[in-house]
């Protein structure tokens, strides 16, 4: 074969990755009667890769992971010194709150950090194994632009306190229409022509990963980012309560598995073989935990959810197919950590495998630690506490954080051609990085367990042992840890940083671009039978001989040559299984049995909810009790399905840093002690952890602003009771009397130059004194509500 | 980095080599999938139905909802099993001020609801301070409960009776107010309201407060 011939030009290159260039797409002992027409072999095409792209994502993914950690680092500070803030002037102090950088530090470790690297290696491997230039070098150039400038919008409207709220899915909807155009029209198209224009015969496992992930991601980000919108900076989920409960957590969850999992096996498929030199372990394990983590994955949203108002149904199945999840997660890791048998010597020597072998066993301690956690009676005890703050750490640090690292410290010396500056410092990162993730993760675990047992523990005489704020000092230590632990993990990237810096300083002037030349795909091949089973000629049942075949995974290998099919599948996987989540909790009504009492906000309270959502109280207030006497005892009665359905978005939240807020209404009603409580949260509880919230005080509510929000519910709800052409009115009336009582009690009269009825925090006590309070109410006189100590019905 | 070429027949393994393709280099073997994960992945697919089965076909007490009614009920009825239903009367409120182990019960249904207003060793906060002499709608020790239970001040101090419905968890935790009495916290607040006479004597001799 003489598609070789340009092999000067990439004899330099070959030093670097050691690539073979003569693996023609065909070997030619497998070539069938049609690949072998002499002029269809003829048609020779050259092509070069385009690596300037996978050097630009290389880049912005160090660079987003020094913002992202050095953000985790920050928002660690701000939660065990709140006071911080309160230094500075509190509109600076309003943007330097945890509750809104949190939702940053999440967005930029998964979009921007985790992102920009599973681009990096889709881009440098795809065109690899598909033996093709990407399809479009202006595609590529807009998916990265486009996609740090979604980056940038998040940075910028997120400390803003511009946010859906919904985790991971906190960008509004304009941000979220260009997530949209990027990701799939930008980044899938370009992928899926390539594949298209590949030539090489047969897609490698990378590449089966890589479209999951993209279709599925398109699909999740589309359904659960459907909103009303109210200008661009706000918006009202299509979804209320349960329903959008659930769709998030089908997002959230999925988002994990097909952004956070996926892409990064597939980026283990690729750069572990290569740079252990090793052949991959299993092609048959590999089939059986593709198909699998995709048909199962979509599943397990609602294990986020259990015990929470969402029907038990649905908890189950979450449950069930978490716990199914646990194999398909570990053939990922077998198949990785089997591949280097022979090559374990190479790990002692190569940062770049130490890197590769620790990610994958934090990936197999993080699946395994999902599927537990996903198990009823665990999660009753992890839900809500720092254990599932450890458990994402594990992943997100020790998987998705080692693999990005090992995979440019393989693909430096190779993008920039020259020696990496220092194996040394890369040897560093890799002890600094693995002190770090322990350093955090073990003592972030003893917390959440801490924390989960004092919430649920009860004196000889049936009381609560502890009161909530009885439990937040002792997490205190553990949190000044966890901030020495993030400094020490960034520390790690930094020395990435120089290393990569200096690599590249040492770079040649003009890179080499090797130009290779493979022949095109021949249109109308067929999969070669393969009639090798030892049954053929056996006196057998035609089934035993065709159960073999099917063994031999030769279907599958047909699939492998057909991209579009192959999609097409993944896509059906997906679609089928969501639906047969999703569609019941729309259609059936049982699910959500309605309350009678449980009435529409007020256009002040919608107001003010849009204030709780803005200021992101989700990230340390949830907003759901569960069935549990400990909870009962501490809260009060448990959510049921019905109080959330005026709830645009939910808020129910996943982490209780703070109180839950559920039935913030009974058990504080007093005004007053809200205005005390956000002006200085720690002259009212003693030890608390919650920020000055003075700006709300200070600034004037936009009482203009609240009827197209009203008008939005209205639309959501078209038996909503108020006259929207009036809520302004209604919300200055509702305002005056909120702070007519505040002033009753000692309040004062005006603050920062205005009376206190139009604060924004106004709005905001008006909500918190309504919440969780409809339960209780009688509807009329003549028909009492149901006693609230029964549970409603229909709940299975 | 390693020059040798890569992927080249190992066989070190039992299975015949790496498969005949490779991709950018990368060979895979044919080695199947191991026994042990195949029938693990295989137990928890079918531990599936029987766990629907067991929960989700109607048979009583399995649901979550359930379970949680009994296990209230069984912790409410363990805590004043031996007492029966109190009423916050003088007599009561006094012989429970005195008893050590009702007073803890007191004081956990004090720190659950009360803190918040009245702090954490009844000094006061938003609410008036509970140690001192002075008190704004008390004048008999009795008052206490009532006060709890429905609410003065136009709900800031909010009706109780709703939201801590076993009666008797009311007399403790008026008991437990009673006690606070003559205690001096830190931090605490200046009297409000006026000062009234002297809770009554305990009439069951012997019984020493905490």
């Amino acid at each position: 074969m003489s598609h070789n011939a340009i092999s000067d030009a990439a004899s330099s290159q070959q030093a670097f990755d050691g690539r073979e260039t003569d693996s023609s797409s065909v070997p030619s002992s497998r070539l069938n009667p049609t690949e072998a027409n002499p002029t269809e072999a003829n048609l020779v095409e050259r092509y070069s890769y385009d690596d300037d792209i996978v050097r630009w994502f290389v880049f912005a993914t160090i660079f987003w992971g020094l913002v992202a950690t050095s953000m985790g680092v920050l928002v660690a500070v701000l939660l065990v010194s709140p006071e911080l803030a309160g230094n500075f002037r509190s509109e600076f102090a309003a943007v330097l709150s945890f509750a809104r950088l949190r939702p940053l530090h999440t967005n930029a470790a998964i979009f921007a950090f985790a992102g920009n690297g599973i681009f990096a290696a889709i881009y440098y491997s795809t065109q690899r194994l598909c033996k093709a230039r990407m399809w479009s070098d202006a595609l590529s150039r807009l998916h990265f632009w486009g996609w740090q400038g979604i980056i940038v919008a998040a940075a910028w409207t997120l400390p803003l306190g511009i946010t859906q709220s919904k985790e991971y899915a906190e960008l509004e909807w304009p941000i979220d229409i260009a997530i949209a155009i990027v990701w799939l029209l930008f980044f899938g198209t370009n992928f899926m022509m390539t594949l298209i224009h590949r030539r090489e015969r047969h897609m490698y496992v990378a590449l089966w990963f890589y479209i999951a992930s993209i279709v599925t991601v398109t699909i999740l980000h589309g359904f659960n980012n459907l909103v009303v919108p109210v200008g661009l900076g706000k918006s009202y989920p299509i979804y209320a309560g349960v329903q959008d409960a659930l769709m998030q957590w089908w997002y959230g969850h999925n988002l994990v598995a097909f952004f956070l999992t996926m892409p990064f096996l597939g980026l283990m498929y690729y750069f572990l073989p290569k740079a252990a030199d090793r052949p991959v372990f299993s092609y048959k394990l590999s089939i059986i935990h593709f198909w699998s983590l995709v048909f199962i994955c979509i599943w397990a949203g609602p294990h986020h959810l259990h015990y929470t108002a969402l029907p038990q149904w649905a908890s189950t199945l979450g449950m069930l197919f978490g716990l199914m999840l646990w194999m398909p997660s570990w053939a990922g890791m077998i198949n990785g950590l089997l591949t280097l048998r022979g090559a374990w010597h190479k790990v002692a020597a190569d940062p770049v495998l130490k890197f590769f072998v620790v990610g994958i066993a934090f990936y197999g301690m993080s699946s395994f630690e999902g599927s537990m956690l996903s198990i009823k009676s665990v999660n009753a005890l992890s839900h809500y506490t720092d254990w599932t703050i450890a458990h994402v750490h594990t992943a997100a640090l020790g998987w998705n954080g080692f693999m990005t690292f090992g995979m440019i410290y393989w693909l430096l010396p190779r993008l920039y051609q020259t020696k990496l500056y220092s194996t040394k410092l890369a040897e560093w990162h890799f002890w600094i990085g693995t002190i770090a993730i322990l350093l955090y993760i073990i003592p972030i675990h003893i917390a959440g367990i801490t924390q989960g047992m004092m919430w649920r523990e009860l004196t000889p005489k049936g009381d609560l042992a502890n009161t909530f704020m009885d439990t937040v000092p002792v997490m205190i230590p553990f949190w000044w840890t966890r901030v020495f632990a993030g400094v020490l993990y960034v520390l790690g990237i930094v020395l990435l940083a120089y290393n990569a810096l200096r690599t590249w300083m040492s770079r040649p002037r003009t890179y080499d671009v090797p130009v290779y030349s493979t022949p095109r795909l021949s249109p109308g091949y067929l999969e070669p039978v393969q009639d090798t089973s030892p049954l053929s000629g056996v006196p057998v049942l035609d089934l035993a001989t065709k159960i073999d075949r099917f063994n031999r995974m030769n279907w599958h290998r047909t699939w492998e040559h057909l991209p579009l099919k192959f999609t097409l599948m993944t896509t059906l996987a997906v679609v089928v299984a969501s639906a047969l989540e999703l569609v019941p909790m729309f259609l059936i009504r049982s699910n959500i049995p309605t309350i009678n009492t449980v009435k529409p906000y007020t256009p002040l309270e919608i107001a003010g909810r849009d204030i709780y959502v803005s200021e992101g109280c989700y990230n340390c207030h949830s907003q759901m009790i569960r069935p549990m006497v400990a909870e009962k005892l501490m809260y009060g009665e448990y959510s049921k399905p019905g109080e959330s359905v005026y709830d645009h978005p939910f808020q129910w939240g996943s982490r209780r840093i703070g109180p839950d807020l559920a039935r913030i209404g009974i058990t504080q009603q007093s005004g007053y002690w809200h205005w005390k409580h956000f002006e200085s949260p720690s002259s009212v509880t003693r030890g608390s952890v919650m920020p000055s919230f003075r700006h709300l005080l200070e600034e004037k509510l936009n009482f203009a602003q609240i009827e197209p929000r009203v008008a939005a519910n209205k639309y959501l709800h078209p038996e909503y009771p108020y006259d929207v052409s009036k809520s302004e009115e209604l919300a200055k009336e509702q305002a005056e009397k909120v702070a007519a009582e505040i002033i009753s009690l000692g309040g004062p009269v005006d603050y920062n130059g205005h009376l206190i009825e139009d604060s924004t925090a106004i709005a905001l006590i008006a909500y918190l004194k309504r919440l969780g309070t409809d339960l209780f109410k009688t509807q009329d006189p003549k028909a009492p509500a149901e006693p609230p100590a029964t549970p409603v019905a229909g709940i299975q | 980095m390693n020059n040798s070429p890569p992927n080249q027949n190992p066989s070190a393994t039992t299975h015949p080599g790496p498969m005949a393709h490779s991709y950018d280099g990368i060979c895979t073997y044919d080695n199947p999938i191991p026994r042990w994960w195949k029938w693990l992945f295989i137990l928890t697919v079918l531990f599936s139905p029987f766990y629907l089965l067991y929960y989700h076909v109607g048979a009583p007490n399995r649901s979550v909802h359930e379970r949680f009614t009994a296990a209230l009920d069984a912790n409410q009825k363990k805590k004043y099993l031996e007492l029966g239903p109190l009423t916050p009367d003088s007599n009561t409120l006094v012989t429970y001020m005195g008893k050590k182990e009702w007073m803890d019960v007191g004081r956990s249904i004090y720190k659950l609801n009360c803190v918040s207003c009245h702090g954490p060793e009844g000094g006061g906060v938003i609410g008036p301070n509970l140690c001192d002499e002075n008190y704004k709608h008390i004048k008999k020790i009795e008052d206490i409960a009532k006060v709890i239970n429905e609410g003065v001040a136009g709900g800031a101090m909010p009706a109780w009776a709703t939201r801590i419905p076993d009666k008797n968890d009311i007399v403790m935790v008026s008991a437990y107010v009673a006690s606070l009495r003559g205690t001096s916290p830190a931090n605490a607040k200046g009297p409000d309201g006026s000062p009234i006479s002297a809770w009554p004597e305990d009439l069951e001799p012997g019984s020493t407060q905490d």
